[in-house]
């Protein structure tokens, strides 16, 4: 078996020589090669789709695990990155029982039941585990994505995939045009202008605090805690709004190819493509390195031609309706080829590229119609160490999905002992 | 506990035990267990392996407790139920127990730990804080201001599994904080105005200038043209297509073809009688939708549009609406502002007038079309059947003679909404003091009563003076202050403090209310204040008007007789819609009626008029019933129905002159009356192609039985056994009955969704259904059956016919009020049902019975109990 080479990089540190790395198959310019290299960031990204995939034709035969494996129709699409994909089966949130919710939970792994007197709570999501740190020295901590009615598409609750420190669910941007302005317009305001708006929204939150304390005054416990989220969110933004203090000075980079925008809105396919693009100049000019994102379903079907409703889709059965789900499989593969395909294509100062430093987890909660285990997974990206090109399935057939994510969490260099309900991390995966 | 629930639920068979623990905090709560008859299941199933020799050993069951009290001890359960549902276990090469055996067992413990959640997640009737939803959000700016603004951007608060009215569901999150200021921003530029009164515009135009231009240049421009062309290219045999303006010889077809489909359509457009003189509306081509625009660069605000119109006389009833709306992406999609019926005729055309607002500069163009299905192919297929038929196309049957747009229209100015901010007219001086003025008139009337702090307020002035010192205006510097004020707490919560306790110690929680130290949460009557925000935001979702304000402050409003006189006032109200409609959305789960698209191929009548029309029904019904206080039984059977001309039409009954929802009597052999006989409930219980008599059945369990069946659970292996093959409904779910996960449900639910198979997927009545094959659109196989709608209640009730099952659903008034009550109680506290309000529930439903169940006593009722007026 071939030595794992990004689990090496990882574990001879910061610096290492390429050349011995050339000797273990990388193909890299000999300039590059020769010059030592500076440890780049490592990134993060979270794919999710709702409704799972169509089990019967995305999941590789059971029976071929390993090296030596057929990708199936599904996953066809993603031919040319073989080698860089990781697929794994037998993962599966533990305390999932909601048929109709995709993203919730997925990478949470919390019980929804675990408070007293609550029917919903939730737990910190393993990106913002990764934020925490990846996030620091960048302009945006960490950037969610998700889509307009993310209920068609099977995701369940939320407003993303991220779940802050205390269970919240927080909001993601559902309009890739959003997304660009955020990451790459520059305004045109003068600085001490932009320099006297903070210092207003900052009185703004003063203004607000002043009342919650009126309000405060003679709560019970549980009042107490509802307002605490108000208070919780308003502390948020002072952390942002100092942030954003921190890096006034400091210009937009723009990508090296320019992510050109649409005129009109764009929906299923092409905006996906578009939110992929966006996320790939976003890691590029280090505008963050930590991102999720909760992709439309529904408008993707819309958007390859088809009259059915991701819902209808989903509860299919040989005829019409499984044959849209195999298209949506396709579709996403696709989708994901072409990720991938940018992100290798993104050299960084040393010679790799983008995709080298990046760990890429793509999936969903749901399995299939109304099955939670087994749940649809592949792994991508060279940024968690993880030794790619391979079908895993785990002997334990209910391995917690939370496993995966502690994996991914340590493979990309963070002291994380556990995370949701982990019982401990995959080894296979680096082995 | 009633009759009903005692012979159909299983929950009577749980073993609610009340222990009586030492900790306070466990007193009064019943203990959920599995029944220990149980136990034989597990011994000879489960235990000889899962004990403590057992190799893997992980889970134990040799000893597990049998009471369900703690969460770890639920999830321990939950692991037995997936693994038998999953049929994981027992695993291979164990004795399986019987299909009996397993069916009980599931049944009991799938029932039980529905009950144990509920249990483990009872807030013992303490209610949390809540914030406002996203409609009560809505609605109170639209009180406090006088304008609507798009809140579409917050989270709908919706979907939780509650209601949206439950406080401990609804989240709070940092954008969201942004977002209220934006909307607050948007909402006081809209209500706000500057400079002199704008010009006012009239615009008439005679409709068939716009139509006949039109038509003529794609007769001309384009169809011809393109004929022509074409048939050029065929005279001569040298040059190729491209030559001639044409991609290639598939392009020579299309456009022959198109020419031959379209052009007799086109041209028989400009020859209709009274096509010199009005526009008419064809389904397809040449002519789809009028617009109507709005100049571009005049103000924003209330526009009114009217137009004069006529229906061809013999003009089939459901092709004689119009729909109003705005379209875009080729009218693919279609958002409807209104829709009519056309009843003028070409001697007596009659007048349209709907009024619209407009807030910026792509809103402006409001488009008129026929009433259709938003799916350009299926109508293309009509248009194509139509085209074989008659050589021409279908008929058009709707004529606009002319159209006109007024605006903007304004009552005074500045408008209301502005004077209502700046309270001291144009003459005022703009002074600091002034501003603190408005600041704090307004700050008063958004916290609807509670006083604002002197501190906070003083904030607020400094804001207005830093806008002030940025180079803003008066106006401008005061908005932002303003826009604050709704992203305040005080105006965001519906805050109920406990003042007296203003020292209770902070311990946390170790059951809902009650602290660490086993201290209870302090309980308290309601302030009068308080009291008028919860009865407003319970049958309004909006704030408390001026009378209601004014009765609380001035403590009238505790007085019982006053209280029930604005109880009535209030449901009278048309703001009173906000409660129906919030509340019986949610608790019928009307969102299903969204869930799935209708296939316009099989369901061509149901779109969305029709569907806005079916979902107005039921709120139509509901409110027949609270204002004349009828018995809420009526939606279980009814000799009436409120329905509009449409809904006559698509049931087969009476049209009258207008199309206004109207109560309409119908004769005892009618499937109609009672919500098992609307089209709404009915199309819901389908996939948008067939019937679903499962979710049909499990509807009726919930909503109407009060016999909830277990949530579906995940990982039960999916019956593909008879997919593809044409089967009746009824054989394909026959196989629900093979296996014992399926079965333990489903012999409840399916029986009954089979009694109503006579209505198809979107609620007409049918003697036989259709099983189709399709690939693509088009049908491969398809198979008659008859329908056989005999079966059982879980009471045991046997019917042979819907007729006798709705007799048999109708006599459980008792039940379906109990049902109705716990939401109610759910919806209008802000809080889960729990354990503790067993007796309430008990009452209330006994208060029901005593004043014949109408609907509107029953509210009463419900705003009379201590729950409803206690802070807890």
């Amino acid at each position: 078996m071939m030595p794992s080479r990004r689990g090496f990089l990882r574990a001879a540190g910061t610096v290492v020589a390429l050349p011995l790395l050339e000797s273990l198959g990388m193909h890299r310019t000999a300039a590059a090669a020769l010059a030592p290299v500076a440890a780049r960031p490592k990134r993060m990204i979270f794919l999710s789709f709702g409704w799972g995939v169509t089990r019967e034709s995305w999941f590789p035969k059971r029976g071929e695990v390993g090296e030596n494996y057929t990708l199936p129709l599904g996953l066809k699409p993603l031919e040319r990155h073989k080698q860089d994909l990781t697929i794994i089966q037998g993962l599966a949130n533990t305390f999932s029982n909601e048929a109709h919710w995709g993203s919730t939970f997925y990478l949470t792994g919390a019980n929804r039941y675990a408070e007293p007197g609550q029917n919903f709570s939730n737990s910190i999501s393993a990106d913002q585990v990764a934020a925490q740190v990846f996030g620091q020295n960048t302009r945006f901590t960490s950037l969610q994505l998700s889509c307009r009615k993310a209920e068609d598409s099977g995701h369940g609750p939320g407003l993303s995939l991220s779940w802050d420190g205390r269970g919240k669910p927080m909001a993601g941007m559902e309009n890739p045009v959003q997304l660009y302005h955020k990451l790459f317009s520059e305004t045109k305001t003068p600085l001490e202008e932009r320099q006297a708006m903070l210092d207003q929204k900052k009185s703004v939150l003063d203004t607000v605090l002043a009342d919650a304390k009126g309000v405060k005054r003679g709560l019970n416990y549980r009042d107490t805690q509802k307002l605490d989220e108000y208070y919780q969110s308003i502390r948020d933004i002072e952390v942002r709004l100092s942030k954003e203090e921190q890096w006034l000075t400091v210009p937009k980079k723009q990508p090296s190819k320019p992510v050109k925008l649409p005129n009109g809105e764009l929906e299923g396919y092409e905006e996906i493509k578009l939110m992929y693009d966006l996320m790939v100049a976003a890691l590029e000019t280090d505008a963050t390195r930590v991102l999720t994102y909760r992709q439309p379903v529904d408008t993707l079907l819309q958007s390859i031609g088809t009259n059915m409703t991701a819902h209808n889709m989903s509860h299919y059965s040989p005829g019409p309706r499984m044959d849209v789900s195999q298209a949506r499989d396709e579709n996403q593969s696709k989708l994901l080829a072409h990720l991938l395909d940018r992100l290798k294509a993104i050299k960084e100062p040393d010679g790799s590229s983008l995709y080298d430093h990046t760990a890429i987890s793509y999936g969903s909660n749901i399995n299939s119609l109304h099955y939670l285990s087994n749940c649809p997974t592949v792994l991508t990206g060279g940024g968690a160490g993880i030794n790619h090109g391979r079908h895993l399935v785990m002997k334990e057939e209910k391995t917690p999905l939370c496993n995966l994510w502690l994996s991914m969490l340590q493979g990309v260099g963070l002291p994380v002992q556990s995370h949701g309900d982990s019982t401990g991390i995959i080894p296979e995966l680096f082995a | 506990m009633n009759h009903l629930q005692r012979v159909f639920s299983f929950a009577a068979a749980l073993c609610v035990s009340f222990l009586m623990a030492n900790n306070p905090a466990w007193a009064e709560r019943p203990t959920v267990s599995m029944p220990l008859s149980q136990k034989l299941f597990f011994e000879n199933h489960c235990v000889h392996c899962h004990n403590e020799d057992y190799p893997g050993g992980e889970v134990r069951l040799d000893n597990i407790a049998f009471s369900i009290d703690t969460i770890a001890k639920a999830e321990l359960w939950q692991k037995v139920l997936n693994a038998l549902n999953s049929g994981e276990m027992p695993p291979e090469g164990e004795a399986e127990p019987s299909d009996q055996e397993k069916t009980e067992f599931l049944d009991y413990l799938s029932n039980t730990m529905v009950t144990a959640r509920a249990k483990l997640s009872d807030q013992g009737g303490v209610i949390t804080m809540r914030r406002l939803n996203r409609r009560e959000y809505a609605n109170t700016i639209k009180e406090l201001l006088g304008v609507e603004v798009d809140v579409t951007g917050l989270p709908s608060d919706e979907g939780s599994g509650t209601f949206d009215t439950v406080g401990s569901s609804l989240f709070f999150s940092s954008d969201q904080f942004e977002q209220y200021l934006e909307v607050a921003q948007v909402a006081l530029d809209r209500a706000t105005v500057e400079g002199e009164k704008p010009k006012f515009y009239k615009v008439h135009t005679e409709a068939e200038i716009q139509a006949n231009r039109w038509v003529k240049k794609q007769l001309r421009e384009r169809l011809l043209k393109d004929y022509k062309a074409a048939r050029s290219w065929m005279a001569q045999k040298e040059l190729p297509p491209k030559a001639f303006g044409l991609l290639d010889e598939n392009d020579v077809k299309f456009r022959l073809r198109r020419w031959e489909e379209e052009g007799p359509m086109h041209g028989q457009y400009l020859a209709l009688p009274h096509s010199d003189t009005g526009a008419y509306l064809t389904i397809y081509s040449p002519y789809k939708e009028h617009k109507v625009s709005i100049y571009p660069k005049i103000p924003n605000g209330k526009y009114r549009i009217r137009l004069q119109v006529a229906r061809v006389e013999d003009a089939p009833l459901d092709q004689s609406f119009v729909e109003a709306g705005y379209s875009s992406n080729g009218g693919k999609t279609f958002n409807i502002i209104e829709s009519f019926q056309v009843t003028g005729t070409f001697k007596k055309p009659q007048i349209v007038e709907l009024t619209v607002e407009v807030t910026s500069k792509d809103d402006r163009t409001i488009s008129f079309r026929q009433k259709q299905q938003n799916n350009k192919s299926a109508f293309f297929e009509y248009y194509r059947d139509e085209v074989r038929r008659n050589g021409v196309g279908p008929d058009p049957y709707i004529w606009i003679d002319w159209t006109e747009w007024e605006g903007p229209v304004l009552e005074q100015w500045p408008p209301m909404t502005h004077q209502n901010l700046f309270f001291r007219g144009k003459k005022a001086k703009f002074t600091d003091d002034y501003a603190k003025d408005i600041i704090a008139r307004f700050a008063e009337r958004a916290f609807r009563g509670q006083e604002p702090t002197e501190a906070y307020l003083d904030r607020l002035f400094s804001l207005y003076q830093s806008q002030k010192k940025l180079g803003a205006d008066f106006h401008e510097a005061v908005k932002l202050p303003l826009s604050v004020i709704l992203a305040s707490p005080s105006f965001l919560y519906l805050v109920e403090p406990i003042e007296e306790f203003a020292d209770y110690d902070q311990q946390p929680e170790t059951v809902a209310g009650v602290n660490s130290e086993g201290q209870k949460n302090p309980t308290r009557e309601l302030s009068s204040i308080e009291l008028a925000n919860r009865l407003s935001y319970f049958l309004w979702s909006s704030p408390p008007d001026a009378e209601l304000l004014d009765l609380a402050k001035t403590g009238q409003l505790n007085d019982p007789v006053i209280l029930s006189e604005q109880v009535d006032r209030m449901l009278f109200d048309p703001k009173s819609k906000e409660f129906i409609e919030g509340f019986f959305k949610q608790w019928l789960h009307m969102e299903r009626l969204e869930f799935f698209q209708f296939n316009p191929d099989l369901y061509w009548k149901f779109d969305d008029t029709m569907k806005n029309a079916a979902r107005e029904e039921v709120f139509q019904t509901v409110d027949l019933l609270i204002k004349d206080d009828l018995s809420v039984g009526n939606l279980l059977k009814a000799d009436f129905v409120v329905i509009n001309n449409l809904l006559a039409d698509f049931y087969g009954l009476e049209q009258a002159k207008e199309n206004t929802f109207r109560k309409v009597q119908v004769p005892p052999d009618s499937p109609r009356g009672g919500l098992l006989g609307m089209a709404a409930i009915l199309a819901m219980g389908s996939d948008g192609e067939r019937t679903s008599p499962v979710e049909r059945g499990a509807f009726v369990l919930r909503k109407m039985l009060h016999d909830p069946p277990p949530p579906a659970p995940p990982n039960v292996p999916q019956l593909n056994r008879l997919a593809g093959q044409l089967h009746s409904s009824r054989t394909l779910l026959s196989a629900h009955q093979e296996e014992a996960q399926c079965a333990q449900c489903h012999r409840k639910i399916d029986p009954i969704g089979f009694g109503l198979e006579n209505f198809n997927a979107v609620g007409q009545w049918r003697e036989t259904e259709t099983a189709e094959l399709r690939r693509g659109r088009r049908v491969v196989r398809k198979k008659e059956f008859d329908i056989d709608p005999s079966g059982t209640l879980p009471n045991g009730t046997k019917f042979d016919d819907y007729f006798e099952m709705r007799e048999a659903i109708a006599q459980e008034t008792d039940a379906f009020t109990r049902g109705l009550v716990e939401a109610l109680l759910e919806y209008s506290l802000g809080r889960p049902f729990g354990f503790s309000d067993e007796e309430l529930a008990e009452q209330l439903v006994a208060d029901a019975q005593s004043n014949e169940y109408g609907f509107r006593s029953l509210i009463h009722s419900i705003v009379r109990t201590e729950a409803f007026q206690l802070k807890k």
